[in-house]
């Protein structure tokens, strides 16, 4: 069995390559930082000390301390003393190309006390040091670029591995994945110079896994995979490269905010401390709508209410259209379409306009009617009620138009056979219409439950949590937590992990619902 | 494939229009009037000092995300227009660039000091203003011949209650902070304490406020529950006699109506001025700007006391600079001498990052006691408790 074992060392090299210079890059930004800095302090020093700075200075002063403006105490002046021993002004009319470099050094420096810093885009090194009159700043410019990429050193170990490899081939048996793992890992050895165990590590496990799948046989199987299918995958790449960076890239990043904790843009790992304030109720009332609990319970309610009112409004209204008898069918569903052909914002907008205490439309029509006008979002109930009503509007017609497609695949003569047998029409609902609507209905039921569950601007356009957060549905808690309640992100983080995960496990469930009802 | 190409070529043209290094990026939140004038503004420095300025207008929603999610990758504008009460987030977040090394007395002397401060945060400044923006109080000319100098007229003056109108006499968002801050600080009342880091809300002057507030809802004084847009459509329609709003109100009011603007009454309670809150409009410059010298000499610019009298003829703004209150056409201008005279009597928006947990549970508690008759003492203290926890949560 002499299996080629040319292929499995090219990708495993490669994935050698890929690890070290990644370590490579990162050893040779840090020592090019630490070289850079470390001159340009020294730079600096030496000019705290009157001495004339050494070579590769772009600019060299001592910085007379702030005075700050009698009438404006956030404004201040600072000036330097050029080498013909005249003061001027940094800035204004006469300035010279570093002097807001300089300017903005020596402020850092009051602040901070140190200040040493890479400007990448422009290739200086900027540094402070304290003078005795001042502050002691020096700009200066790398004479050398970063270390080059050792090609050399690379080239040879990889050839030095290619005869490992190969050796181990001609050996056989288990010499062949120890000799394609040790070819492959020779990199590793640089890599523990250039940036420490870790990195060597994860070099040397690829180059174990490469191997373990040559042994396997895999490497092979997807190999003829690959070239079988090779057109379908291509067209597959777009896509997938789409998917990653709009859907899998932002899942993950929003997956691991939820154990950070953003304070003003710092970010300090706070490990599970976000779900456990989330799932523990941070020490609030189970009544208070800031309860986890309390909110979740809303969201059930809000979901459940609503799928089963969009259903049996849904299926009625399409058992109506079907009617033979009833005129102008196609009129009548084009009307019923349309609440669901509107964007959803803005019907929402509208309902919330009608709910208005003073003059919206509801009220008005129960004053004309003699009756009390109700404060729609002063109370609970009515605030839930006013949401469902706006998404009930919202959500019947997708269930509607389910609900027809299932019905016109019902074939007719099973409804003629059952009259024909007595069958009421009652019987004929029951025995045959609701199983055959069932298959269709469930997944709509399921998707319908998930968008209800994260209908986010209903609840926040119509009655915005009123009163006091108390309509408030998990992803407008979320939304608040992220943007009103002074931007914890990683609670929010936090939150959206949890609905993800109760909808998984919906998904789940219902899934497993729709296959028994097939089976 | 050549349609491939010339899309690519199309795409990577767009690409490099938006970081051409020689164009100052400005963004901006204005419509109407405001947009126009300031695209006159940035014709005319383009024109006199040689730069190219692309005005970029950004919804004033997604402002603020866009800024911070823009400006650390570097996609971000050089200038943008916005009020100062972000500032000290901003700055927390390093996403603006201090003007001091720019900025000298004689450009600071351009300005009222309440406008020229608002802009500084900590010690340091970081825009110069174009406009101040504070409510003051509207009226129809045709029910009432004078405003009312003191709170308690709105419950007594007869011009408002006669037998042959029947509207309301004021109307303002009532459950709206903003607003009801001149109750707050005209009961003697303020957001924070004087340091500006302790939040201190249930305090027995912000109960007597809102005390006010609930009882000139309870009376009839003001309508509940309405919005912006409704307050300008009783305004116009006559069923409100005075409508307290911003000078962006006098758009919305229509041209057959007969209105005017006055200072806002004095609290009869305790005798002191309602006070409302001040919101400066700024522009800023983003830390990551591509030429900061360039940058700022188009921020000098459109700030300047020139710029500023042709914002103020045509786009109504109230500018900050003293310079503009001499000019002739100004000076006879009512409405903006009117809203001059109110800036003098201001308490400007807080610009600690703090700020911006308050609003929510502030407004919840304005809700509580107006729309669901909540006791007021309790309503406040349980707002404070929410701030406090938000910024517990944060440290």
């Amino acid at each position: 069995m002499r299996r080629n074992w040319w292929n499995s060392y090219v990708l495993a090299a490669l994935l050698s390559v890929l690890v070290a210079t990644a370590a490579f890059v990162s050893y040779r930004n840090a020592a090019f930082e630490r070289r850079e800095l470390g001159r340009a302090t020294l730079a600096a020093t030496s000019v705290s000390q009157g001495q004339r700075p050494m070579d590769n200075v772009v600019a060299a002063y001592v910085v007379s301390p702030a005075s700050p403006s009698a009438k404006y105490k956030f404004l201040r002046e600072r000036s330097v003393t050029e080498s013909d021993g005249t003061q001027r002004r940094l800035g204004g009319n006469s300035a010279r190309p570093h002097d807001k470099r300089i300017y903005d050094a020596a402020n850092q420096f009051d602040k901070t006390g140190t200040f040493v810093q890479l400007v990448t885009d422009t290739d200086l090194v900027i540094a402070a040091q304290p003078a005795p009159t001042g502050v002691a700043i020096a700009i200066t410019t790398p004479p050398t670029g970063p270390e080059r990429f050792p090609w050399l050193v690379v080239l040879g170990l990889l050839v030095m591995g290619s005869l490992v490899c190969a050796a181990g081939t001609l050996v056989g048996g288990g010499a062949r994945p120890l000799g394609l793992a040790l070819g492959a890992s020779g990199l590793a050895v640089p890599t523990y110079l250039w940036s420490g165990l870790a990195m060597a590590l994860v070099l040397i496990a690829c180059s174990m896994l490469v191997a373990w799948a040559d042994w396997r046989g895999s490497l092979r199987r997807a190999g003829r995979e690959f070239r079988k299918g090779g057109i379908a995958y291509a067209f597959l790449t777009p896509t997938a490269a789409a998917m990653l960076v709009l859907v899998g890239i932002p899942f993950v990043v929003g997956l691991g905010l939820g154990f950070y904790n953003n304070n003003h843009g710092e970010w300090t790992f706070v490990g599970l401390d976000n779900f456990i304030q989330i799932l523990s109720g941070d020490g609030r009332s189970l009544s208070d709508p800031l309860n986890f609990w309390f909110t979740l319970g809303v969201t059930v309610a809000w979901t459940a209410v609503n799928v089963v009112l969009h259903v049996s409004i849904g299926v009625a209204l399409a058992l109506v259209l079907r009617q033979k008898w009833l005129k102008g069918r196609h009129g009548f569903r084009m009307l019923l379409i349309l609440p669901w052909a509107i964007p959803n914002y803005i019907t929402a907008l509208i309902w919330k306009g009608m709910f208005q205490f003073e003059y919206g439309a509801i009220n008005s029509v129960l004053s004309t009617l003699g009756l009390d006008k109700v404060n729609w979002f002063s109370e609970w109930s009515t605030s839930f009620a006013s949401n469902v009503a706006t998404n009930t509007w919202l959500g019947f017609p997708f269930m509607m138009v389910v609900a027809l497609g299932a019905l016109e695949n019902i074939p007719s003569d099973m409804y003629e056979a059952a009259e024909v047998d007595g069958a009421s029409p009652w019987q004929r609902f029951q025995h045959i219409t609701i199983p055959h609507l069932m298959p269709a209905m469930l997944p709509a039921l399921a998707l319908g439950a998930i968008w209800t569950f994260n209908m986010f601007n209903v609840i926040y356009l119509v009655s915005d949590g009123r009163p006091g957060g108390g309509t408030d549905i998990l992803v407008t808690e979320a939304y608040r937590w992220a943007f009103e309640r002074g931007e914890r992100y990683g609670l929010a983080a936090a939150y959206a992990t949890i609905i993800f995960l109760i909808l998984i496990l919906w998904t789940i469930i219902g899934s497993r619902l729709t296959k028994k009802d097939a089976e | 494939m050549p349609r491939l190409l010339t899309l690519l070529f199309v795409f990577l043209l767009g690409c490099r229009a938006d970081a051409d290094p020689n164009t100052v990026l400005l963004w901006h939140a204005y419509s109407g009037a405001e947009q126009e004038a300031l695209r006159d503004s940035v014709t005319r420095i383009e024109h006199e000092h040689g730069i190219d300025v692309r005005l970029v207008s950004v919804p004033y929603e997604a402002f603020a995300d866009k800024l911070t999610a823009a400006i650390p990758n570097g996609n971000g504008p050089d200038l943008f227009v916005f009020a100062h009460d972000r500032i000290g987030h901003w700055t927390a977040n390093h996403l603006i660039e201090p003007l001091e090394y720019y900025v000298d007395e004689d450009v600071a002397d351009r300005y009222a000091l309440e406008a020229i401060s608002a802009m500084s945060y900590e010690g340091s400044l970081y825009g110069l203003p174009l406009a101040v923006k504070s409510v003051a109080l509207f009226y129809r000319t045709d029910i009432l011949s004078a405003p009312p100098t003191e709170t308690k007229q709105f419950f007594a003056m007869e011009e408002l209650y006669r037998d042959d109108w029947d509207g309301y006499p004021l109307v303002y968002e009532n459950t709206n902070l903003y607003p009801h801050a001149l109750w707050l600080h005209g009961f003697g009342g303020e957001l924070f304490g004087s340091d500006g880091a302790r939040t201190s809300l249930a305090t027995p002057e912000a109960v007597a406020a809102l005390s006010f507030a609930k009882q000139l809802d309870r009376d009839g004084v003001v309508p509940g529950g309405v919005d912006a847009r409704m307050v300008a459509t009783l305004f116009n329609e006559g069923k409100a006699a005075m409508a307290i709003s911003g000078p962006w109100f006098q758009n919305d009011i229509n041209s057959d109506v007969p209105w005017a603007v006055a200072t806002l009454p004095t609290v009869s309670e305790t005798g002191l001025a309602a006070k409302p809150f001040l919101g400066v409009e700024g522009i800023l410059m983003s830390s990551r700007a591509k030429n900061k010298d360039r940058a700022y000499k188009v921020l000098n610019a459109l700030t300047s006391d020139a710029e500023a009298i042709r914002r103020a003829t045509k786009a109504k703004q109230i500018v900050p600079n003293h310079a503009a209150y001499e000019d002739a056409t100004i000076a006879q201008n009512a409405a903006l001498m009117a809203f001059r005279k109110q800036l003098d009597s201001t308490v400007p928006m807080s610009a600690s990052p703090l700020m911006r947990s308050v609003w929510t549970p502030y407004q919840n508690a304005l809700l509580k006691v107006i729309d669901q008759g909540d006791d007021v003492a309790d309503a406040l203290r349980s707002a404070e408790s929410e701030v406090k926890s938000y910024a517990e949560g944060q440290q």
